[in-house]
């Protein structure tokens, strides 16, 4: 039973950790952003991961880009989530509406996601909400080709017929069926989503495409590049944003875990 | 229509939106096409060269037949003028393009071998301790971003053991065409190319141990182990020809992405390759280099969507009688 639970407890413990980060950011670092010390002082217990090459602190700098990079993550998952199940829902009708989403759905799997991704963001300038359009405008595939499907199956299944025959409106079957039947699609597919969001945002925030008024972890592992943190040998400033990033996708894997495995017990 | 052939028409469908989406971007975006498509800013333009501009680029014509220029500038090769750089988009590109397919096509290679051999492996005993171990250190490694991949490979052998050189893709003063060029490259793609393996392995292998679990559950694979065949045999001889299929579908996709790696990567390690040449064009907003930088990426993604799928109605019996009989 416990060893059960553990995946949801770790990721739990990691992204509330992140989250409380996020919201009150002061309580984790006694300095402010713009507090200038020495340039590139290295790792000490007043400067955890050393400062950068304006003297800025590093951890402090990680602490304030939390916010920012769960913001555009999570925001850009739900995003694409609510179009992935709009657009699964559309595709699955067996209309003409129904073969035109189903090819669109189809169309984007075969696009070089990344390559689009930097050439609209070059033409649409670099902000926290462009960057969250574009993400959420190719992060919706999956998700609609695993809505569909289910839907399809749905479709087909006994009890939704049986529903019908039973004389039940249409709303009542898509409410109490339908919907009740997708949670744990939804559920496993925001999950994944967050993971891949953040992933893309922190690739194009380190090519350089992220907002620079609002730095996320991406960002600043960007500035430690250009500005020459690899021959300062200041790995820590290359590699904290790194750690970060990781850590959070692993948080929402251990949840996806979780609800994976109990999605199994129930199907057996 | 098999799955095959209405992939093939997907794939052609994505490649025109591509093309139309370049044709579309500089034109209904607020601020004048002329900005976008030379990369000068209006101010900086004299009244001559406004117009002279207006009249290369055909701006002053209808859509429809701007349309049929930008086609002609695809169709002929030349993928339209880099008034920054003045040169056409195609020497620019040509000249970078096969330092970047040399680190995407061998990536693609060994990513696609490492995944079957292991994927086999651990899709055919699901659950033991060799597909457990496989299993979590590939999803673990799928939470890395690819930069960070890079980075620390190259913190590591590059700068801290120096056993590998850190940038470009040649040694000075080797020669081209001699057998030290040779060793030389692969000792300088060797880095590079493990990033890109390291990035795309987890996904693939996943992929690969979850269809090979499958058809372990088959009553024909119960049969051969009943059998007394060996492991290798069942797993090459009884699997892979049922997986192959989806596989080759795998490698073909895979090259679009690893395409996408290897642009990220080539920063990293100074490369003198597609991605380079990518970062600067949107430094210096070199628009129309850039959209030449998507319609190739998106070509050579297309083209081995076809080829793959293509490969996978010739090498399935099945699908070959079925073509027959229709």
């Amino acid at each position: 039973m416990k060893r059960r639970n553990l995946p949801l407890y770790l990721g739990l413990a990691i992204l509330l950790l992140f989250v409380l980060v996020a919201l009150v950011p002061s309580l984790f670092t006694s300095y402010s952003r713009k507090d200038m010390f020495p340039p590139w002082l290295g790792m000490s217990s007043e400067h955890f991961l050393g400062t950068n090459n304006l003297g800025y602190d590093i951890y402090t700098e990680l602490i304030y880009g939390t916010g920012d990079t769960l913001f555009i993550g999570v925001t850009s998952s739900i995003l694409s989530l609510v179009l992935g199940l709009a657009i699964g829902t559309l595709s699955s009708s067996e209309s003409f509406v129904g073969s035109i989403f189903t090819s669109l759905t189809n169309m984007f799997v075969y696009l070089p996601k990344l390559v689009t991704l930097i050439v609209l963001s070059t033409f649409l300038g670099s902000s926290s909400f462009t960057l969250i359009a574009l993400i959420s405008a190719f992060g919706w595939v999956g998700t609609s080709r695993v809505v569909k499907g289910k839907i399809v199956h749905l479709s087909s299944a006994p009890f939704i017929e049986n529903c019908t025959l039973l004389g039940y409106g249409k709303l009542h079957t898509v409410l109490h069926h339908y919907v009740r039947n997708l949670q744990d699609v939804i559920v496993s597919r925001f999950l994944a989503g967050a993971t891949s969001c953040i992933m893309m945002e922190s690739t194009l925030s380190f090519l350089g495409f992220g907002d620079l008024y609002h730095p996320t972890w991406g960002t600043m592992v960007n500035y430690a590049w250009k500005r020459g943190a690899m021959l300062r040998h200041a790995y820590n400033y290359l590699l904290a944003p790194g750690f970060a990033i990781m850590a959070l996708s692993l948080s929402f894997y251990f949840l996806s875990l979780f609800f994976e495995k109990k999605q199994e017990e129930i199907n057996l | 229509m098999t799955k095959y052939r209405k992939d093939i028409v997907t794939a052609l469908f994505a490649f025109c939106f591509v093309i139309i989406l370049n044709f579309i971007l500089p034109r209904i975006l607020p601020g004048d096409p002329i900005a976008y498509l030379t990369g000068f800013a209006e101010e900086d333009m004299t009244v001559k060269q406004y117009e002279y501009y207006e009249d290369a680029l055909h701006l002053k014509a209808p859509l429809p037949e701007q349309f049929l220029h930008y086609l002609k500038s695809l169709g002929d090769g030349s993928l339209g003028y880099s008034y920054k750089k003045e040169a056409t988009v195609r020497s620019l590109i040509f000249n970078r393009l096969g330092h970047t397919l040399q680190i995407t096509l061998t990536s693609v290679c060994i990513t696609s071998i490492i995944a079957l051999v292991l994927g086999l492996s651990a899709g055919l005993s699901k659950s033991g301790s060799f597909d457990r171990a496989v299993t979590t250190s590939s999803v673990i490694l799928n939470t890395v971003p690819t930069f960070m991949i890079g980075i620390v490979l190259l913190l590591f052998f590059a700068f801290h053991k120096k056993w590998f050189p850190y940038a470009n893709l040649s040694s000075t003063g080797v020669r081209k065409g001699t057998v030290s060029f040779f060793l030389d490259r692969i000792w300088h793609l060797f880095l590079p190319v493990l990033t890109l393996v390291l990035a795309q392995l987890p996904s693939r292998f996943l992929l690969v141990r979850n269809l090979a679990a499958n058809i372990s559950e088959e009553k024909y694979v119960l049969y051969a182990k009943t059998r007394g065949l060996s492991r290798r045999t069942i797993k090459y001889h009884y699997i892979f020809p049922n997986i192959a299929g989806p596989f080759i579908n795998l490698v073909g996709m895979s090259v679009g992405s690893a395409l996408g790696g290897a642009l990220v990567i080539e920063n990293l390690f100074s490369i003198n390759g597609m991605g380079t040449l990518l970062t600067d064009a949107v430094y210096s907003l070199d628009y129309p280099l850039i959209q030449g930088i998507l319609f190739v990426t998106t070509a050579f993604m297309t083209l081995s969507i076809i080829l793959s799928d293509g490969l996978c109605l010739v090498v399935n019996p099945k699908l070959r009688k079925k073509e027959r009989t229709q």
